[in-house]
């Protein structure tokens, strides 16, 4: 075995220390699979409170009321994200990191492994190599001799032999590939005997390089091998990974969607089905039997609407029931009171007088027990409407002068033959009502008015009371309310369904009823009822009335 | 003997003071607390006009109504619970001549009774004799023929008849006949009207679905066909 060192000039490249060692590093970046941001649902606060009507003095105070209540139960939660973005972002979030996960996994494993086969296959050539060196080397070998005998070495594309032989560099492409391309701590691992390999980065690019002593000769074998391929290889890798990972979260997302529209769907019936419920619609109820777990909703939310139903049903035929067990003894009493008025006569003036609080207050009675006969009637929807189609001004005449009151009914020339579909025996007990209410609380009406009004017909009683204030408006249609004026009537012989009634009946006939100022300017009040005209060519008032409304 | 009122009420109270209210009037009060005993009572001695609450234990309103049209024409008032119901067609239906919803005035019951009685015993005068077709009606004798057979009708259903007969071919409101042949105003229950001509119909029309003679003016009210 020759040991002839053939000094070889060394070209002075770039400083080794410019040259990053890293050993057993990944030059490559892992995939970061971080899902990008997922976009922040745009969740503008609800607008769930109804705009204020600050004047709707038409609008029902039902309604009015039932919307203030929900806008007072939603308003507070408005600000947070809703439960369907929440479980779209959680299903996308999930989907993110798990496809993080399995795509670091598989590309670390994938580097590793590939690197592992890489430096074994390098390591083995390389001993092999300096094996063959030490071989064929004969000692004191001239430097051209050595030269020789390094090219000729097996050595695949990509891997390239350094060789220092008594303290001469040697090697195939002594530019690029000379001492400068053998990390300086691993020239010392090798130079203390002991074979090594180290990961480094040359010219910006990766490389494998294996050391291995040959004590026979005192010389260092190198292999610096080109990771290139491989760095590649893993670019590649890693790109699929990132985009394989991009696409599950977004497919996550929209399973999350999808999701959260199927588990909301039942929910959505239900908020249907109160939304009926509180229109009015009390039999509304959810199907059951589908689907076990959504019957963990449907099945007490219909116990909840059944026990409503019924409560309400009780309470309207409790009303109802009460009103006809007072029928009898009324008809006892009303009756006797007559029996007593025909023999007055013969009574002393206290028992007069007596009899005459009695009779009024009998009378009070039996009109009270038959408006809340009727109201109950509203209640359970047990109305019948009999209707026929009248000339509005011929019913309103004829309604006043059946009360025997001195009000004058006007009405323009083209609204006089005016046709409505009305119960007539209600609607007279609406201008009833109305000239009740002017009586007591205005001093009595001063007209009634008939007025055309855009394919509509108003019904107008005027008074000249204090008129009614603007928050009162609504509320005075309520039931048992008289508002400020009413309430300070000592003497006040009404019950408060007169214009609770009015409002149903006029409701009942497809048309509305509201109270306004005088359009004249002047004091009082005008009640109007709104009712649609039928064309009069059309009339109905056949052999069959009297069908349900 | 004054006029004699038969009222079927099976509560004691209402029915004392009605009868004190009625007997106000000058009227002869019989009073029964079933249907069973009101028709037993009718039979003995027929009143002029019998007043009857639907709401009867045993036999009910409507069958006590049915049984004494069957054998009289003495006009009817029932008591219904409410105006709203069938109860006041099936009522009318089932024979009576008008109908008062409880809890009423008995100032109302006098005047509905009055109103019956007026009827019961007048006819117009000023028509004699009336033929159309087959159809012939002899006002003075409380008479009508069809194809010279007779016809028994309910004094209302006479009524009702001459008053359409007074005036041939004319249309005659739900509201004029109330008032003519009911004495009632504007708001008055059109179904009596109604029910009543039904009834006629049954008795003078050929086939009471096609009338020939009573007949229909869509929105207007009822006519007799010359």
């Amino acid at each position: 075995m020759t040991t002839e060192p053939i000094p070889r000039p060394v070209p002075e490249g770039r400083p080794v220390s410019a040259l990053p060692v890293e050993t057993r590093s990944v030059t490559a970046r892992p995939a970061e699979a971080r899902p990008a941001a997922a976009p922040r649902p745009s969740t503008p606060p609800e607008s769930t409170e109804a705009p204020s009507t600050p004047d709707g003095a038409s609008v029902q105070t039902r309604t009015r009321t039932r919307r203030r209540r929900r806008a007072s139960m939603i308003a507070p939660v408005g600000r947070r994200i809703g439960l369907r973005t929440r479980l779209t972002l959680t299903y996308g979030l999930g989907a993110a990191v798990l496809a993080a996960v399995m795509s670091v996994t598989t590309f670390v494993l994938t580097r590793d492994n590939l690197l592992d086969q890489r430096e074994t296959a390098s390591v083995t050539r390389a001993v092999g190599n300096a094996t063959r060196i030490a071989n064929q080397l004969p000692t004191g070998a001239d430097p051209g001799t050595v030269e020789t005998l390094i090219t000729g070495l097996p050595s695949p594309e990509g891997a390239q032999p350094v060789l220092r032989y008594e303290d001469q560099w040697y090697a195939t492409n002594t530019i690029d590939f000379g001492e400068q391309s053998v990390p300086d701590d691993l020239k010392e691992v090798v130079s203390a005997g002991r074979a090594a390999r180290v990961r480094s980065t040359y010219l910006d690019q990766p490389y494998l390089v294996v050391g291995v002593p040959i004590p026979a000769l005192g010389a260092q074998y190198y292999e610096v091998i080109s990771l290139e391929d491989l760095q590649r290889t893993l670019d590649g890798l890693a790109i699929s990974l990132l985009g394989a990972s991009a696409l599950t979260t977004v497919a996550g997302g929209l399973v999350g969607f999808w999701a959260a529209r199927r588990v909301f769907a039942p929910l959505l019936d239900v908020g249907r089905a109160a939304e009926a419920m509180a229109g009015g619609r009390l039999d509304t109820r959810l199907p059951t039997g589908d689907d076990p777990d959504l019957d963990l909703i449907a099945k007490p939310f219909n116990e909840m609407a059944q026990a409503l139903e019924d409560r309400i049903e009780r309470d309207a035929r409790f009303a109802s029931e009460v009103s006809h067990e007072l029928r009898s003894p009324l008809m006892t009493l009303a009756a006797s009171v007559e029996v007593l008025e025909n023999s007055s006569e013969d009574m002393t003036e206290r028992a007069r007088t007596a009899l005459l609080l009695l009779s009024a207050d009998v009378e009070r009675l039996q009109q009270l027990v038959e408006d809340l006969l009727e109201i109950s009637r509203f209640d359970v929807g047990a109305i019948t409407l009999h209707l026929e189609d009248v000339v509005v001004s011929e019913m309103v005449i004829q309604a006043v002068s059946v009360l025997g009151r001195r009000v004058p009914v006007r009405y323009d020339p083209d609204a006089g033959d005016l046709v409505v579909r009305v119960d007539k025996r209600r609607f007279g007990r609406v201008i009833a009502n109305l000239l009740d209410n002017a009586e007591r609380y205005a001093g009595g009406a001063t007209a009634v008015v008939v007025e055309r009004a855009d394919g509509k017909v108003h019904v107008v009683v005027e008074d000249r009371g204090n008129g009614v204030p603007e928050d009162e408006r609504d509320i005075i249609f309520d039931r048992f309310s008289r508002g400020r004026e009413g309430g300070n009537r000592a003497a006040d012989s009404g019950v408060g369904l007169g214009l609770a009634l009015v409002d149903e009946h006029v409701r009942l006939h497809g048309g509305r009823v509201w109270v306004e100022d005088r359009a004249d300017g002047e004091a009082g009040a005008r009640f109007v009822v709104e009712l649609p005209v039928v064309e009069p060519t059309e009339t109905g008032g056949d052999e069959d009335r009297g069908g349900d409304a | 003997m004054g006029t004699r009122i038969l009222t079927v009420e099976d509560d004691e109270r209402i029915r004392t003071a009605v009868k004190l209210a009625l007997e106000d009037e000058g009227w002869v009060v019989e009073e029964a607390d079933t249907g069973e005993e009101a028709l037993q009572s009718f039979a003995r001695n027929p009143a002029d006009v019998v007043l009857i609450d639907i709401m009867l234990p045993g036999i009910d309103g409507f069958d006590v109504c049915r049984s004494i049209r069957r054998a009289s024409d003495v006009p009817i008032v029932m008591v219904t619970a409410r105006a709203d119901t069938h109860d006041v067609v099936a009522g009318l239906e089932a024979g009576a001549d008008d109908y008062l919803t409880k809890p009423f005035a008995p100032k109302e019951l006098s005047a509905r009774i009055r109103a019956l009685l007026r009827r019961a015993r007048s006819a117009d005068p000023t028509v004699t004799h009336l033929r159309f077709g087959d159809l012939e009606i002899v006002p003075d004798e409380g008479l009508v023929l069809l194809a010279g057979e007779e016809v028994h009708l309910t004094k209302t259903e006479f009524r009702l008849l001459v008053e359409l007969a007074s005036s041939p071919g004319r249309v005659f409101s739900r509201e004029v006949l109330l008032e003519r042949v009911w004495g009632y105003g504007y708001f008055g229950d059109g179904r009596l009207v109604d029910v009543h001509v039904r009834r006629l119909r049954m008795k003078i029309e050929a086939d009471p679905a096609n009338p020939r003679h009573v007949i229909t003016v869509r929105g207007l009210g009822y006519k007799l066909q010359q």
